[in-house]
């Protein structure tokens, strides 16, 4: 599965996060405010930005199964129909916007665009955009997965309405972020004002950007070590990897492992190559390619990040350690 | 209307056309009920009509009509003009005088699929989850569907309309709302459907890259599978002898004569496309097929024959719709740029 990327492809951001934490503020102030560029949004609830814009798509959240067989193979049929149809005015975008509602999980929005071949033609999945409720969050957490899934699909986090925190309880809901994703980077805003250039166009699925992931703990970040939760969990290994034996593992791993793996990622230093093999899953979806070359004396390490629910990183460890050389 | 691909000028020249430039893609194409005029919808939301005479002056270019971009456009089967759908959720009767008359407003919705029934002057719409249908003034609406209605189309007496949607295909009754409608069930997406032009079969093109047709009468069904691409353009001949597929890099056509196309592979014929086929159009009459390509080529093909012949050569920009005239002489063809074709196919 490739997903090629080009310049003609336009970038589309997800967008999603709790109800009321602050996404229809974010979206009305891309439609609203005066930036040079043209977004095109897609969201659920016509009525609710309060624009009336040829910009604004309305999308009933329509997840399809694939008829193939894959259980977790999922698509949002109303997303296909859509981009077809804004491929075909006259006035190109610079960017997408899919906002998904505050209960909908975000990977049948990303294995989109893995899989539709008509999609990845014409754009490219470029990052998934978090908004958190700062004052909410910790209460949302324990009314189900939602909340805690939508930070882990999450490559870009908004922590929004810091404004009605103490500093303390920032510093709480921060934590308990990093423990669930530590990899996505988080801007904090008081309604949801931010740079656009900061959560658009940030090529999180462009392998060919992809460099080093980067963890980011607090030092009290793992106080929540319950295995049902969703957590992070990185390997890495300073011997080559088979290429053979790791694809055979991470293709067996994805097919049983993919419904609670909501995002994968890792960099790979190959025996005998001498470029990176990277590669980005979301649930049993997957894309790889070669990316940066190693430069000369650099450490040839791999390092594998999963974030998902009930990950076993005895088994996960052992697994990969049978790749190396 | 008789074309001889066998005639050797085929070969030492492109047949005579005309193309003009808009720039914005066109998503449609269509001759009017009497084959004077040939209408392309565009991105920009315009209609732009040219005479189906490629020597005959050039009209110029009108006003948008829709907001947005123009998704649908087919021939108004009670008038000599045209009905487009578009962005705005509007379908619209347009005249050749340049006269709008609004037939339905669907704000917030597109209208993305039309199908026209020319005998009973009917029009069908897809209106998000539902089918609207335009009859005598009157508008029905059938539904909801378990997903938006990805394509429809009237069977041959005009008296049913079929939806294509997640799971299935669904057939309504169009004089009776309340009837309740067959249902077709396949698992899965299904993104493109044309009723058979005997009324016998409908086939769908899905999501999973297969080509789906039930026979309507026994309720049996059949699936042909092998295809690179989602199958999104279905042509049934005029004869209904032969469903032609888009997604190929040749003419691809499937018999539905005698025991059909059980346990058969497909007729496969003409030059290999540098491209797959984007687009089918059986000959309204004849045996003859026009495909367009991705690379921007336009042939013609000769179901018994087997032979094709090069209309136009590849240019890079896909061809997103083709239509023939009525009497099967002209060809209208146009792309993801704007190049607006009329091919003149007497020879």
């Amino acid at each position: 599965m490739a997903m090629s990327q080009s310049s003609a492809q336009v970038p589309v951001t997800v967008l999603t996060g709790y109800l009321g934490a602050g996404k229809t503020t974010l979206l009305n102030r891309i439609l609203s405010e005066q930036h040079g560029k043209k977004y095109a949004v897609i969201v659920n609830e016509f009525g609710e930005l309060g624009v009336d814009n040829d910009l604004v798509v309305n999308a009933d959240e329509e997840v399809f199964e694939m008829n193939n067989g894959c259980i977790c193979c999922t698509v949002r049929g109303d997303l296909i129909r859509i981009i077809e149809g804004l491929m075909k005015r006259k006035d190109k975008f610079d960017g997408i916007l899919v906002e998904t509602t505050g209960l909908a999980d975000p990977g049948p929005v990303a294995q989109t665009f893995f899989t539709d071949d008509d999609v990845k033609a014409r754009t490219r999945l470029d990052a998934i955009v978090t908004v958190v409720d700062a004052k909410h969050f910790l209460g949302q957490l324990e009314q189900g997965d939602e909340a805690q899934e939508q930070v882990a699909f999450a490559d870009v986090i908004l922590l929004n309405k810091t404004d009605l925190v103490s500093a303390d309880e920032l510093k709480k809901v921060e934590g308990r972020i990093k423990s669930i994703n530590p990899y996505a980077r988080i801007h904090k805003t008081e309604k949801s004002k931010i740079e656009l250039e900061a959560i658009l166009d940030k090529g999180a699925f462009d392998l060919k950007r992809i460099l080093e992931f980067e963890p980011d703990f607090l030092e009290h970040g793992h106080d929540h070590d319950h295995e049902e939760e969703v957590k992070s969990l990185s390997l890495t290994a300073d011997r080559p990897v088979d290429p053979d034996k790791f694809q055979k593992w991470m293709g067996a791993l994805l097919q049983i492992k993919g419904p609670d793996i909501f995002r994968s990622k890792g960099i790979l230093a190959i025996d005998g190559a001498p470029r990176r093999y990277v590669y980005q899953g979301v649930h049993m979806m997957m894309d790889a390619d070669w990316g940066q070359p190693w430069k000369d004396g650099e450490t040839r390490s791999s390092k594998l990040v999963f974030i998902g629910r009930n990950l076993d990183g005895e088994n996960l460890k052992r697994g990969f350690q049978d790749c190396l050389k | 209307m008789k074309l001889d691909l066998a005639n050797p000028a085929w070969r030492t020249a492109l047949p005579p056309s005309r193309t003009v430039t808009a720039d914005a893609p066109v998503s449609a194409c269509a001759f009017n009920r009497d084959g004077a005029t040939v209408a392309f919808a565009l991105g920009d939301g315009r209609v732009r009509l040219l005479p189906a005479d490629i020597s005959a002056a050039e009209t110029p270019a009108g006003e948008p009509v829709h907001r947005g971009a123009v998704l649908a456009m087919m021939a108004d089967p009670a008038g000599d003009g045209f009905v487009s759908g578009g962005d705005d959720g509007r379908l619209l009767r347009l005249g050749t005088d340049g006269t709008v008359n609004e037939l339905t407003n669907q704000k917030g919705k597109w209208i993305e699929h039309i199908a026209v029934h020319r005998a009973s002057g009917a029009i069908a719409a897809v209106a998000g989850k539902n089918a609207l249908v335009v009859k005598d003034g009157q508008t029905s609406e059938f539904g909801p569907h378990q997903s938006t209605v990805a394509d429809l189309d009237f069977s041959k007496d005009g008296s049913r309309v079929a939806c294509a949607h997640y799971g299935g295909v669904t057939v309504w009754s169009v004089g009776n709302v309340t009837l309740p409608p067959r249902r077709f069930a396949w698992a899965g997406s299904h993104v493109a459907l044309k009723w058979s032009t005997d009324g016998k079969f409908i086939a769908t093109g899905t999501q999973e890259n297969d080509i789906h047709v039930w026979r309507i009468a026994q309720s049996t069904d059949m699936r042909m599978q092998g295809y690179p691409a989602k199958v999104r353009s279905l042509s049934w001949s005029a004869d209904a002898r032969w469903l032609f597929t888009s997604s190929q890099p040749v003419f691809t056509a499937w018999s539905f004569a005698g025991k059909g196309p059980e346990g058969k592979p497909p007729v496969q014929f003409g030059e290999e496309g540098a491209s797959l086929i984007t687009v089918v159009a059986a000959h309204p009459t004849a045996e003859f097929v026009a495909g367009g390509y991705e690379s921007g080529e336009l042939q013609l093909g000769d179901i018994k024959t087997r032979r094709s012949v090069v209309l136009k050569l590849a240019d890079g920009s896909p061809i997103t719709c083709l239509a023939w005239s009525t009497d099967g002489s002209r060809l209208a063809a146009g792309n993801d740029r704007g190049d607006l074709l009329v091919v003149d196919l007497r020879r």
